[in-house]
């Protein structure tokens, strides 16, 4: 039902549209390549609408779809069934993760599309001129595809669990959005961490911050997954995969309990 | 077990503010709804009566007291399974269809697949909406959107149906027909719970009543009884003057009137009604 309610929502298809749109663009931008290979530029922004707009519709959906049925109090007529707080919950959740899917499924294919276009313009170039011809992995896109809708659920799934315990969906969103960009922040403190430092109660403070955000940014790989696929163990974007499970079940769980004492 | 919804010293206070102050909301309210019947829980807004019945639903916890809903705790889901409820100006998602709603809320309820088709025609029978069914939602107007609440409340078959203001908005002609369906619920062996500040519907179909003001129960009983003025009589009398009206019993027969009947003389529940919540007899 959830799914069903967000697909219908133009905010979705506008988010979609404004995504494809930085995707195609990217090949319009190629000349601010910095240098870079051309396929990474792509590549790197067509990541980079993906996570921004992904971010958007994960924060925003996700607590609008949850609001939505507290200020409509449709929430009253399914909490009355025997349908337990959690369940509730959960059901969100995954309705907000289907969308998220068909997002990130209709942005990677145009993704690959463009790269693929690309690929085979500069193949020619390649050969006409003598050089290797760039090439970019198919499976690498897919696995990547995979790992960004993975770190958009844990955005949903730590918005539901905010969304949980706060009154007013504007409270929701900015504080979702903070820790979408303290997530992507995450690193600095497990930088510092590393650092030798006399302060316990400093390093308590980063420890506890550095394990209750998740690190957004390893889910980053998209360049060597793309690009260079041979360089990325399996055994590293399993543990990514196994983290962002655990993250995204941790923050449910939380919610789970913080929902089960609300009243409706 | 013969009551439907058992509430024993239920009391509810809501903190307000940072300081924390408390507002009782409902203060030490026991009931006992019987089964089988259409009662009616009243009173003026801000009574308690909707916390009351959030409580009862488990969409809020009393601060003390105890609620059972046909022998089973009321936050339990198996309490909640026997249960259907309709809440007030009732909103349901446009896209829909009103078979769809009522499947998904079938679903919901836990009718096994089997029992599925033939519980969403029920519903939709008993609720007058079998026609309009495969019509979105959001082209049904006030009453029909109340009708297809209905339905979704009793598909599933709960043994206790709580309607909260199921006629509010709702024509006279949409009013009486979703009154029928009350009484057909009763005649189906249901405890139907109904709320409402439509008095005169109240008076017409509950079985018994209880009132409710500043979160206390002020009256209970069978709508018969509450209602009927025992310090009066009413005597219906033959032949009678207009001047010989005003008269004793036996003054009445020496005018050579006559005593057919003596009753007890009965009141509205509007009026009780205004009575016991604002303190003042009508005139």
């Amino acid at each position: 039902m959830t799914f069903l309610e967000a697909v219908r929502q133009r905010f979705f298809a506008f988010l979609i549209v404004l995504g494809a749109a930085m995707v195609l663009s990217s090949v319009a931008f190629r000349f601010l390549d910095f240098g870079h290979g051309e396929l990474k530029f792509i590549a790197d922004f067509g990541f980079g609408g993906m996570f921004l707009f992904g971010s958007i519709l994960a924060v925003v959906m996700t607590a609008q779809l949850f609001f939505a049925e507290m200020d409509n109090r449709t929430a009253l007529t399914l909490l009355a069934k025997p349908l337990s707080r959690a369940e509730f919950l959960i059901g969100k959740f995954f309705g907000v993760w289907m969308i998220l899917g068909l997002f990130v499924i209709i942005l990677s294919a145009l993704l690959g599309l463009v790269l693929w276009a690309r690929a085979q313009e500069l193949s020619l170039l390649a050969e006409q001129s003598g050089r290797v011809a760039p090439d970019f992995s198919i499976s690498g896109l897919s696995i990547f595809a995979l790992l960004q809708w993975l770190r958009l659920s844990v955005v949903a799934a730590i918005v539901l669990a905010i969304a949980a315990a706060a009154r007013t969906f504007l409270f929701a969103v900015i504080l979702g959005a903070l820790t979408v960009v303290a997530g992507q922040l995450q690193w600095i403190a497990q930088d510092v961490l590393l650092k030798p430092t006399e302060s316990v109660v400093y390093k308590s403070i980063l420890w506890l911050t550095s394990r209750i955000l998740p690190n957004l940014q390893q889910f980053n790989i998209g360049d060597a997954l793309v690009l260079d696929s041979g360089t990325v163990a399996m055994s590293s974007i399993g543990w990514v995969i196994l983290s962002g499970l655990l993250y995204a079940s941790a923050y449910l769980l939380l919610g789970a309990l913080v929902f089960r004492r609300r009243e409706i | 077990m013969n009551s439907a919804i058992s509430v024993r010293h239920l009391t509810k206070d809501f903190k307000i503010g940072l300081r924390g102050l408390k507002l009782r909301a409902v203060d030490d309210l026991s009931l006992e709804i019987p089964r089988g019947q259409v009662y009616g829980l009243l009173g003026p807004n801000g009574c308690g009566k909707s916390t009351t019945l959030k409580i009862i639903l488990g969409l809020v916890s009393g601060t003390t007291g105890e609620i059972n809903i046909l022998g089973f705790p009321s936050a339990t889901a198996e309490a909640r399974r026997r249960t259907g409820f309709l809440p007030e100006a009732p909103y349901f998602h446009k896209f829909l269809s009103g078979r769809e709603l009522v499947r998904y809320c079938a679903q919901l309820s836990g009718v096994p697949a089997v029992k599925m088709d033939d519980a969403v025609d029920s519903a939709l029978e008993l609720a007058a909406m079998t026609e309009a069914s495969s019509r979105p939602i959001g082209t049904y107007s006030k009453g029909m959107l109340q009708r297809i609440g209905l339905a979704q409340a009793i598909v599933h078959d709960p043994e206790l149906v709580i309607l909260d203001e199921p006629t509010a908005g709702v024509d006279p002609v949409g009013a009486a027909a979703i009154g029928r369906m009350i009484r057909a619920m009763r005649d189906q062996g249901k405890t139907v719970v109904l709320c409402s500040h439509l008095l005169g519907q109240v008076e017409q179909v509950c079985d018994r009543v209880a009132i409710m003001d500043h979160g206390r129960l002020v009256l209970e009983g069978r709508v018969d009884e509450v209602l009927a003025q025992r310090d009066r009589h009413l005597m219906t009398i033959e032949g009678l003057t207009p001047e010989a009206r005003l008269a004793a019993e036996s003054t009445l027969a020496a005018h050579g009137a006559r005593v057919t009947s003596v009753t007890h003389p009965r009141r509205s529940l509007e009026e009780l009604f205004r009575e016991l919540v604002t303190g003042s007899r009508d005139a």
